[in-house]
């Protein structure tokens, strides 16, 4: 009965850890297609677009102090919405037509695991 | 007499026959066998998901003749300069600029079948070249497109490296398709990198960006 037990939590476990890392994949899938370009592949805000030109730094997602500061609302928005909707540059743009709310929770959540942080 | 006149119209109709479409059916079989294992041509938009579009090894090309300007893509065909410094759907990789060039009869026959290729969505002589105020604020400050795509500025190149180059758009680009492009995005990619932005610009701005876009060097 206990072996029973233990086989089945073990089996739904793993069953559940496959579907866990399924999500995080797209999250990273996602991220690596729109969000990489100027944020980085690692996130350090040293995508390919951020030349002499580029009027800002965008936001370096592994710096842990800076993310904190900011609440999972905000980073929501600012990626739906754009950089203005909390008075940050324009060139993170509004991209709440594009992606759909799971992918915006997804981002979210690979955000703050790329900050290995939560709002304060 | 009546004779005459009948064969006189039957030889000008196979005049007629013989020298147009047969110049595009030619476009149409150099495109089968150089182009398609890349660039697909059957329209609509193919593409559902992000892996859908990095499967793609080239540009889809169903909408070219509404995108492109002709005397443009003649030339780029046989000297085909890189529009984008990157490898196309890649964000580290050079673009080697070893697109295959073609003959200059190839060439102009691949173009006559591209230029064939058009979208419903494109209405024509819409948008005329203008650079107003209200444009080049949007396209520098507002909505910046030079985040992600180089233009010309004053003889120097500006701008982000994700999209393609807007250097020489005015020979490249019909306005009538960027505008129709900014407007209703989702028909020609519905996966893509570029934000929609006539989700946040009405459709005079829109215009007003691609009128601009249309007068770069």
């Amino acid at each position: 009965m206990s072996r029973f037990v233990i086989v089945t939590a073990t089996v739904l476990g793993l069953a559940l850890g496959a579907v866990g890392s399924a999500q995080a994949a797209d999250a990273k899938q996602v991220y690596d297609f729109y969000c990489a370009q100027c944020h980085g592949v690692n996130g350090d805000g040293k995508g390919i677009n951020v030349t002499k030109d580029f009027a800002t730094d965008p936001r370096n997602f592994t710096v842990a102090a800076d993310m904190e500061k900011r609440s999972d609302e905000d980073i929501r928005g600012v990626i739906k919405d754009g950089g203005p909707s909390i008075s940050k540059s324009p060139l993170m743009p509004p991209w709440g037509s594009t992606l759909t709310a799971a992918e915006v929770d997804g981002l979210l959540a690979y955000i703050r695991k790329l900050c290995n942080c939560k709002a304060k | 007499m009546r004779l005459l006149a009948v064969t006189v119209s039957l030889g000008t109709a196979l005049l007629v026959m013989t020298a147009t479409p047969g110049y595009a059916a030619g476009g149409d079989a150099i495109f089968k066998k150089s182009c398609a294992s890349c660039h697909y041509t059957d329209g609509p938009a193919k593409e559902k998901t992000i892996a859908d579009q990095l499967a793609k090894k080239g540009p889809e090309l169903w909408y070219a003749g509404s995108k492109f300007k002709k005397d443009w893509l003649v030339a780029w065909l046989q000297n085909p300069k890189p529009i984008r410094s990157l490898k196309y759907n890649s964000l580290t990789e050079a673009n080697k600029g070893d697109h295959p060039k073609q003959s200059a009869g190839d060439a102009a026959a691949t173009a006559d079948f591209l230029m064939g290729l058009t979208s419903p969505e494109v209405k024509a002589g819409v948008i005329a070249a203008k650079a107003s105020p209200q444009a080049k604020a949007i396209f520098g400050k507002k909505m910046p497109c030079g985040g992600c795509h180089e233009y010309s500025e004053k003889g120097e190149v500006r701008g982000g490296k994700s999209g393609p180059s807007l250097v020489g758009a005015s020979k490249r680009l019909n306005p009538d398709w960027v505008y129709a492009y900014l407007a209703n995005i989702k028909v020609f990619k519905p996966v893509r990198d570029m934000p929609d932005f006539a989700s946040v610009l009405n459709p005079k701005d829109l215009e007003g960006v691609a009128a601009y876009v249309a007068t770069f060097e």
